[in-house]
């Protein structure tokens, strides 16, 4: 009968195997870090001197100066971000929904879909803060130049996500549409859009969230929400207000993260679980991220 | 069987609900309010043609864009704010991941800090950690590195430790069976298979990092920024357009090569 002890046993450890080649994959990383950290004039004494500086701030931060950024307004401005984010991703999401299904290799030709996609590049590639700097002297300040920067640049993003999604269908029901002598919108209308709505929609929601948090910095180059109050309350150094203002936009960010995930997980699980409890459970999960 | 004359009718379909109804109403309530309050105005669109700024953003003067002061030297300092960022903000993700994913966290307290902590991190968008360092320890690409490292780390350590709690638990199962203690195991068990997937999100960040650290400079965190913030004080939107032509190319090259770095990688 074959056991296993016929098979030889190895009496030693297998030979470690030679080392040496790594070190000319640490050898860019060593050059990597001398070179970076040498053009960063970072000398010892900055180094030590950076965490009291930083804990000096922090130690004014403290208590928040809640009440007065409420008198100051800092409420309305928070809510001028979300607004912000809301109307750029319902901008990004109307214009890119049409050019997506142009730009999905299965359902549009070659010569529409590749300027396309090279447009959705593009824009991609231009953060929101850069477009805003073009956008202001054409709007002027103000939450539109936000709004208008975050549109355009929602556009790529969303753009990429939904072809992305079109091209990953079952082809079987466009063809059911050509086969009833549906032309090539009635396909997409009744073939392609049923099955991708669901997806898209909530990367619209997963947008929105990221959303929010580039129309509060936009607001630090002038271009409205919440960054511009931050910037305001940090050059006055009035750090208890810029903390109260930091911890609003924490909560606020924090919140729209919690419903959009919620939402999104409705979206696409549908209605998991019914009763109160586990909902209140995933809730939290989706807050924290820890699992329990 | 005296119903199937029936099933070539269509099924009647379901009535909304009232409250999807309701639902409805309120987001459209709320959309035209958020319109209002950003002064939605379609008509930019087409008064852009007509407006007069155009002319300030063009010709691009090459000449004041291709020197070594006005371009270079800025951009050198972007990317170096990048890649000491990268590297600092994942090489402490590394460990803070492996507390942080439920597979590996040493212990609960831990594990609960450590996630909270990170998470209110990240709930502070990436140019304020700029703003409140620059405030804190001074103008500069100093700063500026700082701030990103804090932002890869966040970024970092919520993708990584997603991976780490999706390995495969048998290896780490197999080490701790033969004795081995937190840290081994891990380091045997865990860390190999996911070690590729370390590598490449890395190099994800260091992407987000080359776009972030071009833009710090607009709140006073060095690097090629602080140019553009310069000349748009100045209203000198030509040579912002030039800047920006060759930042977005150099950028781009940097991002290709990444990107099939990481294509080859997972």
């Amino acid at each position: 009968m074959e056991t296993l002890s016929d098979t030889p046993i190895p009496s030693q450890r297998p030979p470690t195997p030679k080392t040496f080649h790594r070190w000319f994959i640490a050898l860019p990383f060593l050059v990597a870090i001398i070179w970076s950290v040498a053009g960063l004039d970072i000398t010892l004494s900055r180094l030590l001197d950076a965490p009291g500086d930083a804990w000096l701030i922090i130690k004014q931060m403290i208590p928040p100066a809640f009440g007065e950024v409420y008198e100051r307004g800092a409420v309305g401005k928070i809510f001028e971000s979300v607004y912000i984010a809301w109307i750029g991703t319902i901008i990004g999401a109307f214009a890119s929904l049409p050019l997506a299904f142009l730009a999905a290799h299965n359902v549009a030709p070659l010569w529409i879909r590749s300027p396309i996609r090279q447009l959705f590049n593009a824009i991609r590639a231009v953060p929101e803060l850069i477009l805003a700097v073009i956008l202001i002297p054409v709007t002027g300040l103000g939450a539109w130049a936000g709004t208008l920067a975050i549109g355009i640049h929602s556009i790529g993003t969303l753009g990429k996500w939904a072809c992305e999604s079109i091209e990953d269908i079952d082809e079987g029901p466009i063809e059911a549409t050509e086969a009833c002598g549906g032309k090539w919108v009635s396909g997409m209308r009744w073939g392609v859009l049923p099955q991708v709505m669901p997806v898209i929609s909530s990367y619209w929601l997963f947008r929105f969230e990221i959303n929010v948090r580039a129309s509060a910095v936009l607001g630090m180059i002038g271009a409205g929400g919440v960054g511009s109050e931050l910037v305001s309350q940090l050059s006055f150094r009035n750090f208890p207000a810029a903390s109260a203002v930091l911890i609003m936009t924490m909560a606020v960010v924090l919140t729209i993260d919690t419903i959009s995930a919620a939402v999104r997980r409705r979206i696409i699980k549908g209605a998991e679980t019914t009763d109160e409890e586990s909902r209140t459970l995933q809730a939290i999960t989706d807050l924290t991220g820890i699992r329990s | 069987m005296n119903d199937s004359t029936k099933t070539s009718e269509r099924p009647v379909k379901p009535k909304p609900r009232a409250r999807s109804f309701l639902i409805a109403l309120v987001l459209l309530v709320l959309t035209f309010w958020a319109a209002v309050k950003v002064s939605f105005d379609l008509s930019t669109f087409w008064e852009v043609w007509s407006n007069p700024i155009w002319s300030k953003f063009w010709p691009i003067p090459w000449d004041w864009v291709f020197t070594k002061e006005n371009t270079f030297d800025p951009l050198i300092e972007t990317l170096q704010i990048a890649v000491a960022s990268t590297l600092l903000g994942c090489l402490v993700a590394l460990p803070v991941s492996f507390a942080m994913s439920s597979l590996t966290t040493p212990n609960k307290v831990v594990y609960f800090i450590s996630k909270t902590i990170m998470n209110l991190v990240r709930a502070v968008p990436d140019l304020f950690w700029a703003k409140l360092l620059v405030t804190a320890i001074g103008i500069g690409a100093f700063a500026g590195a700082w701030s990103l490292s804090i932002f890869s780390l966040a970024v970092m350590v919520k993708l990584f430790s997603e991976t780490v709690d999706a390995a495969d638990p048998r290896p780490l199962e197999a080490a701790r069976s033969s004795g081995a203690r937190h840290l081994p195991a891990v380091k045997t068990g865990v860390f190999p298979t996911v070690f590729p997937s370390y590598v490449a999100y890395s190099l994800y960040i260091f992407e987000l990092n080359i776009r972030a650290s071009v833009v710090l400079g607009l709140v006073g965190a060095g690097g090629v920024g602080r140019v553009i913030e310069t000349q748009r004080q100045f209203f000198r939107f030509d040579r912002i357009l030039g800047l920006l032509i060759i930042i977005f190319g150099i950028v781009w090259v940097i991002e290709q090569i990444s990107v099939s770095l990481r294509k080859r990688l997972v």
